[in-house]
């Protein structure tokens, strides 16, 4: 009992310090913040591209998110999970800089996959046969579908956007 | 961002990137494939048949021209293809079915060459099961798709022509439910369906061997396609262009979604691996040829829109996801 207490009093203590914390955020482009999580709800600020926000929790296609100004529901596609450090200009970094000496990079013993790995290369018969042996057919795709409860739905592909 | 000549020709992986880990190849990829591809070809001939002309390293006929210089059964095209006239007439500009697959096969192969399959029937089983669902929403659903979890550490997963995908134990084991492994698989299944690996290869053919056939290099025997696709691993280490990259995210997401799957997986897997630590060597070379993850993510933010609000949510079966040791 008093151990059962004890778990209780920790969940309550420390739930609500997970949902304050938030993780970093940061905005891939302009977009509105609403009210709540739905496109037609009131709009109550906007995020521009790079700015800081605190993800608070995930609902459906929405993040509520917390800014210095406001708090709100803004699009999942609009946030992406950490700092801005990480922004896409660091590509360009590594392309000039550290991965420019030539060497090959994945030198930490670990089983990576170079070039020279695959260059060298020799197509390998058996392990081939081993993958062929797990082919399924369309048929064994619908039953492990319909055991996990899934069932198809109809949605045309999305187009493209400049 | 790296400009790589051959960025049109290129190859359809998902975070290939890794697969390419010495620079100087990124700086001179055309080069390197046409080099390989042409001596192995020549070397094939050469083996084939005594008076082994020089392969035709000057004049690069149009597929167009080369089709009409060398009409099937005619000995008499001078230089270019030494006549293999009794095979049948196919060509790179429209490989059938069972071509592409014998050339996915011989890619794939080569790259289980370099990375066998985790031991691990029971995952095995497992991928081929959410992979096999998923490939039956696409317009492709004929083909026997097929599907492994490799043993590698890097960050990647990757298609090869006639429905061929690779995941690398590395994603796999980033992956929290099995939406997510969804979404990676419609990625890949997304540049088999849009041919975009063979594209890659057949431009690569034409531009060397212009008259070249697929059953020059198929035909005759097995041996024959093996050295002339040996570099077939190597291939592999290519990046696509953006925009089949972008394509494959799209359609991605919506093989996922038609398959009943939460249509965010494939997003969150991005997600994830944008955090990855740029410095890790298991990812350094995915974002050097790829687009970032950032970038990919708002494009496919713009084009999905507000087109899935409507939509019912799908499932994420994270209880199912298989766990790997």
């Amino acid at each position: 009992m008093k151990n059962n207490l004890k778990l209780l009093i920790l969940i309550s203590l420390a739930s609500p310090i997970l949902a304050l914390a938030g993780d970093a955020g940061t905005a891939l482009k302009t977009d509105s913040i609403r009210a709540e999580p739905f496109a037609d709800a009131k709009t109550v600020g906007s995020i521009n591209k790079n700015d800081s926000v605190d993800i608070l929790t995930k609902k459906g296609a929405w993040l509520q998110v917390k800014t210095k100004k406001t708090k709100g529901w803004v699009r999942l596609l609009s946030v992406k999970r950490g700092g801005t450090s990480s922004s896409g200009s660091s590509i360009a970094d590594i392309a000039s800089g550290r991965a420019g000496t030539g060497k090959v990079v994945s030198t930490t013993g670990i089983r990576g996959l170079s070039a020279e790995d695959l260059k060298a290369a020799k197509f390998n018969e058996e392990e081939m046969k081993k993958m062929e042996s797990h082919t399924l057919s369309q048929a064994d795709g619908k039953s492990f579908a319909k055991a996990g409860g899934l069932s198809a739905v109809k949605m045309a592909y999305l187009k493209g956007v400049k | 961002m790296i400009k790589i000549p051959m960025s049109n020709l290129l190859i359809g992986l998902f975070f290939s990137a890794s697969l390419i880990a010495v620079n100087a190849y990124a700086l001179d990829l055309g080069k390197a494939l046409e080099d390989a591809v042409k001596n192995k070809v020549e070397e094939v001939k050469k083996g084939e048949e005594k008076p082994a002309p020089e392969a035709n390293t000057s004049a690069v006929p149009s597929p167009a021209e080369s089709t009409a210089t060398t009409p099937n059964a005619t000995a008499t095209a001078p230089e270019a293809a030494p006549a293999q006239s009794t095979q049948p007439e196919i060509n790179w500009e429209k490989p059938s079915k069972a071509e592409e697959i014998a050339l996915g096969r011989e890619i794939t192969g080569s790259i289980l060459g370099a990375a066998p399959l985790v031991k691990d029937e029971a995952l095995q089983q497992y991928v081929n099961q959410v992979g096999r669902w998923v490939a039956s929403q696409s317009e492709r659903a004929d083909l026997p798709w097929k599907f492994g979890v490799i043993d590698s550490s890097d960050i990647n997963a990757f298609a090869a022509p006639g429905g061929y995908v690779l995941i690398t134990k590395g994603l796999y084991q980033k992956l929290q439910n099995e939406a997510q492994l969804a979404g990676v698989l419609g990625h890949e299944i997304a540049h088999v369906v849009k041919k975009h690996q063979l594209k890659v290869l057949q431009k690569q053919q034409l531009l060397n061997f212009g008259a070249g056939k697929l059953s020059d290099l198929f035909g005759k025997n097995d041996k024959l396609a093996k050295k002339a696709i040996s570099s077939g691993a190597e291939i592999s280490a290519r990046t696509l262009d953006k925009d089949a990259e972008f394509e494959a995210d799209r359609m991605g997401l919506v093989l996922s979604a038609r398959a009943g799957y939460d249509a965010y997986g494939l997003p969150e897997v991005l997600q994830t691996i944008g955090q990855t630590n740029k410095g890790d060597s298991s990812v350094a070379l995915l974002f050097k040829t790829h687009p970032a993850p950032d970038e990919r993510l708002a494009k496919l933010g713009d084009s999905v829109g507000s087109s899935l609000d409507k939509v019912k949510a799908g499932k994420t079966l994270e209880n199912r996801l298989y766990e790997l040791n």
